[in-house]
This record gives structure tokens, sequence and C-alpha cells, in this order.
């Protein structure tokens, strides 16, 4: 060990302090930890130039502790969880140290990590429903885990383990479900499945990467439950990688932010979500929207864009987006060091020292909360006239089995009498899960055409007396969408000129008139109207979604239908989306119609709220109403599953679940629990 | 059962549909481009008028015959006694082809399955190797045997056989037909038909298994990167124990459904190459047939190569149902 | 803190444009054509093949009037006779210049294999992706046509097309017959490839704004098909290549007095020990020029699609380096 370099030798000094992390509800770290990783670099070649996703990343892990981290795309945090378990490409570039109970893990080959992977260290993926190899059984999947580390295992042992891994997961009647293929089982079930295959040989380390990003939110809370009861199974330490500080805030006992590839913060789960001291932490909890508390407050959004790993600024990476960047930020990059010499709270930032001195919080660092835009109040809402209103509609489809026999089995209600009504300005949401037909039911008011039962009436039209093409597009210029993705909501080969054109062309705009009116546009939503050449690739994703909104106000539409608006975008730039959408309503006067499965931002935008539930709406009422007192079983399940940014909250939290019909709490639920 | 019979019965329907309008299609086409009355026109001497125009109507080519008219008497044909009408000279179709389908299948059973082993068996032993010297190479030359024009492929196989004929002093590759021993001995026998077989095997090898090995390699890459191998790898499988036996599997199923259009192929024969080492085969049957004016046998050759597409398309499904799990057959 | 409080009064959309004045995300500024040129010029193999091409269109071009011979004039005086100072390629049997005979055969096949290439794609790509718009019925009935053309091998219906043509205008009934039923395979491909388009939210927001359908067709489904339109024609050209020498081979396609090289080869295989050559050499040519016409397909692919080779990616999703789709 006498050849450590002093990269090394200096984290290593620093990392002593994780020993002090003890402000969580397991109190401090002890005994030695299980994994150290020390100086982690990592660099693809790409078209672009060398990436650097991870640029000397430090952190141990203990048994039985869970160690969030926290950062948004590109910030290097699935590299970094990557690299632990050496399923890197090829291309990668790895320097440094990973060290699992004191042996060396980097420059193993591939044959040599195997002996680990599974073993030592397993890994959870994000997608679940392309985890699973679709040819083999659930049962032969799981019993592979076992044979690969186990040769010799017998036939029925290892069907026992089988049985007894699915049950620890959660999957009922395991005996008849080993025979079933991944494609029979839900993204939830399958993510069990994948949880049972990881731990299986009582892993020291399970790596979870982002493993609820792409579930519902009740399904998202259940998923977390059980990552939980496999961490006191196998008494492994947990890497938790996600964006979500919710997440976080329930599950892990020490957080690491990253941002640009580095550490920018690190400490107990309390003190972060206490005492975020590195300004961009600072913004990252206070840019989001608060589930449990109603909105009295704008947002307060972090100004730009997180940085392309290819080009990351020289200096502190944050600081062209930092509020309390001196030139000096641009000079050097930080180092993470402690904050308080008594503590495990690590920060890297130029400004430490100020901000522990004068305790600067978020409200200090950030420009000051302004009182939420006063909403049109002259007229009273419910006295402004109706330009949307949906009555009984109904929309089947039928159900084709798949693959060889597309036989007709009959049909699916996706919508299933859904009654609302939006008045002039105002923001209804519409929530749900996954197939609960909210987007259904956006694309049939979308579609102007006569609905299947019922009846859809836009600014006093019925849309069943549309008689011709001629009409719904004069409509139309009334009406407008804007999509959940705007990677695909903008055509890629189209310059933004031509992009926010369409609509106008649609309508037999001038060429004058529209070139005067992007130029507007593109102020209204803060875009430099000198870019209108560039192509949506040259755009970030907060960008391309507010050039998409600028397309949707083009023909100064009354009302805009918004398809899970912010879904796709970074957490440290949603608030500015959302802020703008709100600057526009009051400026313009437009009504939304706002599909969203988040209901943290739902309660900071809507005025009224519509839930939904397998086609139907199961609630309907005034947002404040509908989160303070929700009256529907599946609202109450829907609200108690969201995860909380504030781990005092999250872990006091009974979680209710909706079973046919009715709530039970999720504790009775858990085996073993 | 009943619902997977029924399942077949309709698609078999559906099927015969296609075939008859496709056929019809053919029939009409084949009229307006086709003259056998110019068979007859052009000997030397020229037939009398009556002679020509007798015999042109006992084959129901005549051209002064509304088409319609001949086009219902050729259906009627098929439909009640099976008969796809007769050549120019009078010949019956279904007699000349049928002995030459038994040529082609000759020719074709060997190359097809010689190319499908050979050909995926490169195609895993390349994507395995992406961007080695093993994966350039092999590929490389599959890519160049893939555009070169078989006329031109068989042409070189064949020059270079000759040279080795000639340096040889002796003959040991046949270039042209079957079979040309007359003797009885069996050993002989057979010996001859591999001296003749062996130069359009290869032609046939080459051509076809140039197309498994460019598409079982682009199958197997395309699954190498699925997040199941990941899965698999984090399991404790190495990479190559992952793509083995996880990736593999699945990059089968398409292959397997290129393999049951193979398998109609065979009936079918192969037009160029039939021609060019004179095999008396359906390929070579209808390039005559369109050189002799044979409306009635282009049209039958045309019509017997459809059904054996759509019973490729038919077992291609099959092949994918008992593969792939996610495609239920009750 | 002073500069904050006055940014109070600021709307969102103002406080972006001064983020974006201080130029904190510069982005890198490379016309999309730009990119492919600079990708695809980076390979060795593509510059290469467009090399050669480029000779072998010239050959074609200029060939014909630097050679002392025409192809329809045979030279009683050299028949037969190999590849010399005088006749470059040797002669053939009738006493036919081989080098004005290729060269002329060599520009016959580009204009084949370029019209079929061109024709095909336009036809295929009009079809397939509107077949996937409509929807419905019309789709229905559109992919069951397409199928029941596609029951019986094209190369027989071709067959039927070519075997008419005469020797004078032999090469525009090629190019016809290869054309009317060449599209057919293509459209449905590009058809598969438009289904998944139709569904992206820039095409129903087209849609939702009241654009004409064959507008949407023709402005966003075809671009965003067109990194795979012009691979195709570049291979449909290698395609229609090796059509015209299959049917001239088979006597079907170009005729006497009329040449190309499926014709030298049928020509010269009967004569392939006295004189090889004659098969050799349009042999030679047309493996080169159809390698090369690859080598420049390969090139716009991996041009067109860098992850189709190792150019490196990050797992972590970082989809801001704009380059990518």
């Amino acid at each position: 060990m006498a050849e450590k370099n002093e990269n090394t030798m200096a984290a290593d000094e620093v990392l002593r302090y994780e020993l002090l992390e003890s402000n969580g509800p397991k109190g401090a770290p002890t005994g030695d930890p299980v994994l150290s990783v020390r100086d982690l670099h990592v660099s693809f070649n790409t078209e672009a130039g060398v990436v650097h996703a991870v640029r000397g990343v430090n952190f141990d892990l203990w048994g039985g502790r869970t160690l969030g981290i926290v950062g948004e795309s590109g910030s290097g945090k699935s590299v970094t969880a990557l690299s632990l378990i050496g399923l890197l490409d090829d291309n990668a570039h790895v320097t440094g140290s990973i060290r699992l109970r004191g042996e060396e893990l980097l420059g193993k080959t591939d044959e040599e990590m195997s002996e680990y992977r599974g073993t030592k260290i397993s890994m959870i993926f994000q997608d679940p429903l392309s985890a699973l190899t679709p040819m083999f059984s659930i049962g032969d999947q799981l019993a592979e885990a076992l044979l690969i580390h186990n040769p010799g295992m017998h036939k029925a042992d290892v069907r026992k383990r089988c049985i007894e891994l699915l049950e620890l997961v959660g999957i009922t009647d395991p005996e008849d479900r080993l025979d079933a293929y991944p494609h029979e089982f839900s993204g939830g079930m399958r993510q069990r499945v994948v949880i049972a295959i990881a731990i299986a040989n009582n892993p020291d380390i399970i790596i979870a990467d982002e493993p609820t990003t792409a579930l519902d939110v009740t399904i998202q809370a259940q998923i977390l439950d059980i990552l939980k009861v496999a961490q006191r199974e196998t008494g492994a330490a947990v890497v938790l990688i996600t964006h979500d500080l919710g997440v976080v805030a329930g599950s892990a006992d020490d957080v690491m932010v990253m941002y640009a590839g580095r550490a920018v913060e690190r400490a107990s789960i309390d003190t972060v979500f206490a005492k975020p001291s590195q300004p961009y932490t600072m913004g990252l909890l206070g840019a989001v929207p608060k589930p449990h508390v109603a909105a009295t407050t704008r947002l307060v959004p972090i100004k730009g864009n997180p940085p392309s790993l290819a080009a990351i600024p020289t200096g502190c990476p944050f600081h062209p987006r930092c509020p309390m960047a001196t030139p000096e930020c641009a000079q050097n990059e930080p180092e993470l060091l402690p904050i308080e010499p008594s503590e495990g709270h690590l920060v890297s930032c130029h400004w430490m020292d100020k901000i522990r001195e004068k305790g600067l919080t978020f409200e200090d660092v950030y420009p000051d909360l302004e009182p939420l835009n006063p909403k049109w109040a002259e007229v009273p809402r419910d006295q402004r006239p109706v330009v949307l209103e949906v009555k009984d509609l109904v929309k089947t489809f039928p159900v084709q089995g798949k693959g060889l026999i597309r036989r007709n089995k009959g049909t699916m209600t996706a919508v299933d009498h859904a009654s609302f009504k939006i008045h002039e300005g105002e923001t209804l949401a519409l929530v749900g899960e996954s197939g609960s037909g909210k987007s259904t039911t956006l694309m049939q008011i979308m579609d102007l055409v006569k609905p299947e039962n019922g009846s859809i009436t836009v600014l006093g039209k019925n849309t069943a007396d549309l008689r011709n093409n001629r009409e719904r597009r004069e409509l139309r210029r009334d009406l407008q969408v804007i999509f959940q993705d705007p990677m695909s909501s903008l055509d890629p080969r189209m310059p933004i000129y031509d992009v926010l054109a369409e609509p106008l062309e649609a309508q037999g705009w001038k060429k004058g008139d529209i070139n005067r009116r992007i130029g507007e546009l593109m102020s209204l939503v803060g875009i430099n109207p000198d870019y209108v050449d560039r192509f949506p690739s040259q755009f970030s994703g907060g960008q391309r979604q507010r050039i998409a909104i600028a397309r949707a106000l083009a023909t100064s539409p009354k009302i805009l239908l918004l398809d899970e608006p912010i879904a796709s975008l970074d957490v440290s730039i949603q608030a500015g989306i959302i802020n703008l959408l709100e600057d526009l309503q009051t400026e313009l006067k437009i009504s939304y119609l706002f599909v969203a499965h988040d209901l943290a931002v739902i309660r900071h935008i809507s005025d009224t709220v519509a839930v939904m539930h397998l086609g139907k709406i199961v609630e309907y009422g005034e947002t404040e109403d509908v989160f303070t007192n929700p009256q529907d079983p599946y609202t109450k399940a829907l609200l108690s599953a969201i995860p909380i940014p504030d781990p005092k909250v999250e872990r006091t939290r009974e979680r209710l679940v909706y079973r046919d019909g009715e709530l039970v709490s999720a504790s009775s639920l858990t085996r073993r629990g | 059962m009943a619902r997977f019979v029924w399942y077949i019965t309709k698609r078999v329907l559906n099927y015969v549909v296609m075939i008859f309008v496709a056929t019809s299609l053919t029939y009409f086409l084949a009229s307006s481009f086709m003259s056998p009355r110019s068979n007859y026109e052009s000997r030397t001497p020229r037939p009398p008028q009556e002679s020509i125009e007798a015999s042109l109507d006992r084959a129901n080519l005549n051209d002064k015959t509304p088409i319609m008219e001949r086009y219902q008497k050729w259906l009627g044909g098929i439909f009640t006694k099976f008969d796809w009408g007769m050549t120019p000279q009078g010949g019956s179709v279904n007699q000349e082809m049928s002995g030459r389908i038994g040529a082609s299948v000759k020719l074709m059973l060997f190359p097809t399955v010689l190319s499908i082993a050979i050909g995926v068996s490169l195609g895993v032993y390349t994507a395995q190797r992406q961007y080695h010297w093993q994966d350039r190479f092999w590929s490389g030359v599959a890519s160049v045997f893939l555009v070169i024009p078989t006329v031109v492929l068989a042409i070189l196989v064949v020059f270079f056989a000759i040279e080795i004929n000639s340096a040889a002093g002796t003959r040991i590759f046949y270039v042209t037909g079957l079979q040309s021993y007359t003797g009885g001995n069996v050993f002989l026998e057979f010996l001859d038909f591999l001296q003749h077989m062996i130069l359009p095997t290869i032609v046939l090898t080459i051509i076809s298994a140039v197309g498994y090995h460019l598409n079982q390699r682009t199958y197997l890459l395309d699954e190498m990167h699925a997040d199941y191998v990941r899965t698999a790898r984090a399991k404790g499988l190495t990479r190559k124990q992952a793509i083995r036996k996880h990736a593999l599997r699945a990059s089968l199923i398409p292959t397997s459904v290129n393999v049951a259009f193979s398998i109609a192929g065979i009936f079918t024969g192969a037009v160029m190459t039939e021609k060019i080492f004179a095999i008396h085969g359906l390929g070579e049957y209808f390039i005559n047939a369109i050189n002799g004016n044979n409306i009635h046998g282009a049209v039958a050759v045309a019509a017997f190569s459809g059904v054996c597409t759509l019973a490729g398309a038919l077992l291609a499904d099959l092949f994918a149902a008992a593969l792939d799990p996610r495609i239920k057959m009750s | 803190m002073e500069e904050q409080n006055e940014s109070r009064k600021l709307t969102n959309a103002e406080l972006e444009l001064q983020a974006d004045a201080a130029g904190a995300g510069e982005v890198k500024r490379i016309s999309y054509a730009g990119l492919i040129a600079r990708r695809f010029f980076r390979q060795k193999s593509a510059i290469a093949g467009l090399i050669v091409l480029g000779v072998m269109v010239l050959i074609a071009v200029v060939g014909p009037m630097v050679c002392p011979y025409d192809y329809t004039e045979p030279d009683f005086a050299a028949i037969n006779v190999p590849p010399n100072a005088q006749h470059w390629f040797g002669t053939d049997g009738g006493g036919f210049d081989l080098f004005a005979c290729v060269a002329h055969g060599l520009g016959r096949s580009l204009v084949i294999g370029i019209s079929y290439a061109l024709l095909t794609m336009v036809i295929a790509a009009v079809i397939g992706t509107a077949i996937a718009y409509v929807r419905g019925w019309g789709e229905k009935v559109g992919m069951w046509i397409l199928d029941m053309l596609l029951v019986i091998p094209s190369f027989l219906l071709v067959a039927m097309i070519v075997r008419a043509a005469s020797g004078a205008t032999g090469w525009l009934v090629l190019i016809l017959g290869l054309t009317a039923f060449g599209w057919i395979g293509y459209a449905r491909t590009l058809r598969t490839m438009a289904l998944s388009l139709r569904e992206r939210d820039y095409v129903k927001a087209a849609k939702y704004m009241g654009v004409h359908p064959m507008r949407i067709i023709v402005r966003h489904l075809i671009p965003n098909l067109g990194s795979i339109l012009i691979i195709d024609t570049v291979l449909g050209v290698i395609a229609g290549i090796n059509s015209e020498t299959a049917y001239s081979f088979l006597g079907l396609g170009i005729k006497s007095p009329d040449t190309s090289l499926g014709l030298i080869l049928s020509q010269g295989s009967s004569a392939m020990l006295s004189g090889p050559w004659i098969v050799l050499i349009p042999s030679l040519v047309l493996v080169v020029l159809c390698v090369s016409m690859q080598l420049i397909g390969d090139g716009l692919r991996d041009a067109f699609d860098p992850y189709s080779r190792a150019a490196g990616s990050v797992d972590d999703d970082t989809d801001d380096d704009g380059d990518q789709k």
C-alpha cells in the first residue's frame, strides 16, 4: 500500500469524515467499509470528443447501509455504478481504485470479474421490461443465477431456493410463476424478479440504478419497500442511484450529490435535507414542488442547463448556473471538504466558509421567493365561461392477442364515462398512472371527431357537429397540444423557423406575418430569436420544450392540452418550465388541461384535479380539497405513495395500498416484515 | 387446437385468393408481352395460315380469340382437370414441369443445407469478434460476394474449374448438366454425379451463405447489446457465456424465418445457375418458356413459385411460434 | 444581491434570455449535411469507393471518345486477339474491340443502375409512407396488394416484360421493366420504417395543427426516412446493375447491336477456352463497380448512424451532445 498516490492519500484523509455521518436513522457507520472507491475516473472517446463521465469520485460503502447517489442526466451517476460491477463498455477508460474488502477490482478481466458479479456485487437495472431474457422462463433465469456460482447445487434445492426468493420479493403463487415467461409479468413484477436474481447469492453490495424510474408511483413505493427487505435479508450495502430526491429521502442513510462527474456534496440523509450547503444541492431541493404542502410561492428555477460531459466548464462546473458565482469560481475547481470539522458533511464550494458562517439557505442564495401569480382574480373562476366540456366520454379499443394468432379478445375500455369541464384561464389536472386513460382522453379531444359515447364541446362547438376538415382546422387554431418528450415532438430535420411556421402556414398566414410572429414567440418563451435557423438537436431538453410551447402558442390558442410536459426533463430545469407556463397563463389567459402523474407538480400548478383510475374519474374537485381531504380510496393510496423530499416525514409515513377497491396498509403486505 | 386449425385455415384461404389474383395478373401480363404466333410465322417454310390458326387454337394461344375467352378456358382446365395448358408446340405444361422440379430439388437441396450451416456459423463467429480482423476479413469477403452478379461468380468458378481440368490433364469438374455416366456401376455413377454437382453447389452455397452470414451477424449484434445480456452478465456470466446462452437464442428466431423461405426455394430452383450449368430444372424451363413464347409454361412456373413463397411464409410463422415463447400457438 | 432584487419583475422567459446571453451553454453549430460529409470522408474505404467509382464513370464517359474503335464496327483484321497496344482489352470472335464494348457497356450499366435506383426509391417512398400514414382500411388494402404483388418473384415478372425489348431501345425497356416490379419490396420496407415515424409526436403535432396529410408525408415522413432512402438508393444501383447483367446474359435485356456488360459475358462464356479475356475483363469491371458502390453505401450508413460502429457511447443518458439525430 506504499504506492498509493497523492490523490488517494488525500481522499482517505477526507473520507475519514464519513465515519461521522450519523445524522440518519442508522447513526454513524461502524467497522471497515465493504467497498472503497478512490479517485475514480471514467472517460469515453466519442464523436463529440472525450467525454469525462466520472472525474475523481471517492466513497466507501458499509454493510447494511444505503448510499443514495443523486444527480441529473449526465452527472455520471450511472457510469459510476457500472464501473463498480465492471459492466462498462469496452471503450471506457477507467482509472483509480475500487477495493472490495481490500482487494482491487479495477484491472480485472471480464472472466475474473464474473466471479464477483452476482456473488459479491449485484445490480438492479432501470428498465425491468427489457432486463429479463424473453426466451427463458422466470424460473430458469433465477436458477441460472444460483447455478453459475454453485454448479453442484441439487435440482430440488435450486427449486426450493427459487420459490423462497420469489416469496421474499412478494410474488404470490411462486410455484406456479416459476414456469411463466417475462412477457406474462407486469413491469413491477418483473422488477421484483430482477431483485430476486440480484439477492440470490447473498451479495455484499447491491447496486440499484434508477430501479423505480420506469414504474408507476404506487408500484415504486412497493419496489422500494422490497429493496429494504432485500437489504435486511442479505445485510448488503446498497447503492441507490436516482434523480428523485423523494426516493432517496425514504431509503438512504447517506447521500452523495453528483454534478458533472463529481461529488459536490455528501452527508447523512437528514443533514442533506435539513442543511444543504452546496448551491446546486440547495437549488435542487428548493426547485422541486413539494407534494405535501400547498403551493404559496412561485418555484425558483436554477437558470441554464446541465453541462455536456464533453465540454465541462472550467473551474467549478456549476459556476455558470450559480447565483453566488464570482470570477474566482471560474478559475479552479473546489475540492470536496468537510464544512464542519466535527461532522461528516462534505461540500465542494469556494464559498463554503461564507455559507457556513452566515448559515445561508436556499432563500438567501437564490432570488427571493415571489408569491404565486394572482390568477386573474377579477372574475371568480366559476363565473367565467366554460371553454372545454367533456361529458360521459367513452373510448374502447379492441384487444388483440399478440403474435401468431391475432384474435380479438374483446374490448378494453380505456376511457369510461369521463366528464369534466374547464373554465377560461383555469388549469385542470388529469392525474393517473399509466393505463389510466388520461392520455387517451386527451387524444380523443384533439381528434375533434364524434366520440363513441358522450360529447366533447370545445369553445361552445360540439365536435360531433363539425362537418369537415376545414371546420376542424379552424377550431384547431384555438386548441393546441404539448407532448411529453420534446425530443420526439420536434422534427429533427426541421430548423426552428420551419417548426414554428408550420401551425401558421396550416392556418394560411402570410409570410411577413409569420416572420413577425416567430420573433415574438421566441422571446415569449425565452429562446434567443437569432437561433431560428438552428436544428432541434442543437438545443437542450428544456429549450426544446420551450420551442414546443412556442409552437403550440403560435396561433394564440384559448386552450392548451399538456401531456406530461415536464416528465422527461431534468429536475433542475422543470421549475423553469412550470414558471413559464404560469407566466403564460397569467399573460394570455389560456386554459390548461394538464395531464400528469407527478402529484407534486399538479398541486403546484392546477386549480382543479380529476383523478383517473382504470378509465374512470374517481375523484374530481378543487386541488386543495383533493390533496387535503381525499374521498376515494384510490386517491388516498396514490397520495400515500408519492415519495416526499423530507426524510423525517417519509420515515414516519404509513403507506396505503389499493387492493380491489379497498385500502390496506403496506406493512401488512410485506412478508417477514 | 381448434383455434389453431381455424387460424391456419383462414390464413391459407387468404393465400389462395392472393395466388389466384397474382396468377391471373401474370396470365394477362404474359399474354400481352408474348406472341406464340411468331413461333409459327417465323418458321421456314412458313406453314399455311389455316394450319397456324389451328395449332394456336388447339393450344388455346390464339391472339385472335378474345383474351377473356382464352382466360376462361385456361382457368377451366386448371380447376376441372388441374391442366395448366399447352405449349405452342402442343406439349403438356404439366408433364414438362413435373420432371424439372425433381432436377431443381436435386440441385438445390445440398447447397441450401450447406449455406445455412456455413452462413449461420460464420455470422455467429464474426459477430462475437466485432472490430477484430476475423470479422473484418470474413464480413469483407461476404460483402464482396453479396454484390457481385451471380453470372460473374459462376463464370469465374467455371473458368477456374476449366483451368484446373486442363492443368490436371483430365476432367475433374464437369461444367454442364447433372449426369453423363451411363454404365451400371453405382459407385462410378455417384462419383459422376458429384463431379457435375460440385461447381453449381459452390456457386449456390456462396450466394446464399453470404446472406445468412451477414444477417445472422446483424441479428446477433443487435441482441448482444440488449439489456437482458447485461442482466445475465450481472448474474456472473462472462460476456461470452452471456452471449452464447442468452443473445444467440433470440438471434436465431429471425434466422429461422429465413430458413423457412429457403426451404420453399428448394423447389423453385435457381434461374441463373441452371442456365449457366445447363441443368434442366424449373429455372431453366422458365427462361426457355419466355424465349419460346410458352405463355402457359411461364405462368405455371410463376404460380408454382407463388405457392412456394406463401408456403415459406406459413412455415416461417410456425417456426417463429415454436421458438419464441411470446408467440402463443393456442 | 441588488441585481437579484431587480430580476423579480422579470418573467421566466426574460430570465432565460439573460442566462442565454451570458453564454452559459454555447451550442456547436454544424449543418446536418456537413456533419454527415465529415463522418463520411473520415472513412478510408468510403473514399476509396468514391475514387474508384469516379474512375469508372470517367471510363464510361471519356472511353468511347479516346478509343479509336467503335463498339459497332468490327476490325476484321484482328479477330479474337488478346489485349495488346492496338486493342487495349483485345477483341472478340467477331472482331469487335473489347475496350469500346466494355466502356459502352459500363455506361449502360451505370445509366440503368442509377435510373432504376432513383425511380424505384421515389415510387417506393411515396407509396410506402402513404400506406403507413392513411391507417385503417386504406392501409389494409394497400398492404394486401403489396403482399399479393410480392407473391410471384419479381424476377419472373420483369423477365416477361423485358423480353420484348428490341436492340435500339432495349435499355429503356429494361429500366421501365425493372422499375415496374422493383419498387414493391422497397415500399414494404419503407412502410415498416414509417410505422414508427407516424407515431412520433411531431407527426401527431402536425396533424393536430391541421396540416394537410400530403404535406405531412412530404415534409415529415419522407425527410426522416432520408438516410435510409439515400443508402437504399446507392445499394439499389448495385441491384440494377446486377439485374441488367442477369437479363442481358439470359438474352432478355440488352440485345445486339447495342451491347452491355451482361451481353458481352453471355457471348464470351461460350468461348472461355479460346478467349478468356472476353469474360474476365467485363467480370472484373463488374466486380470493381459493385464493390465500389458497396463501399460508398457502407460509408454512408456509418455516416448516418454513428452507433453502427464503436464510436463510443455513454450509458448515462447524455442526450445533449448535439450530434445525434
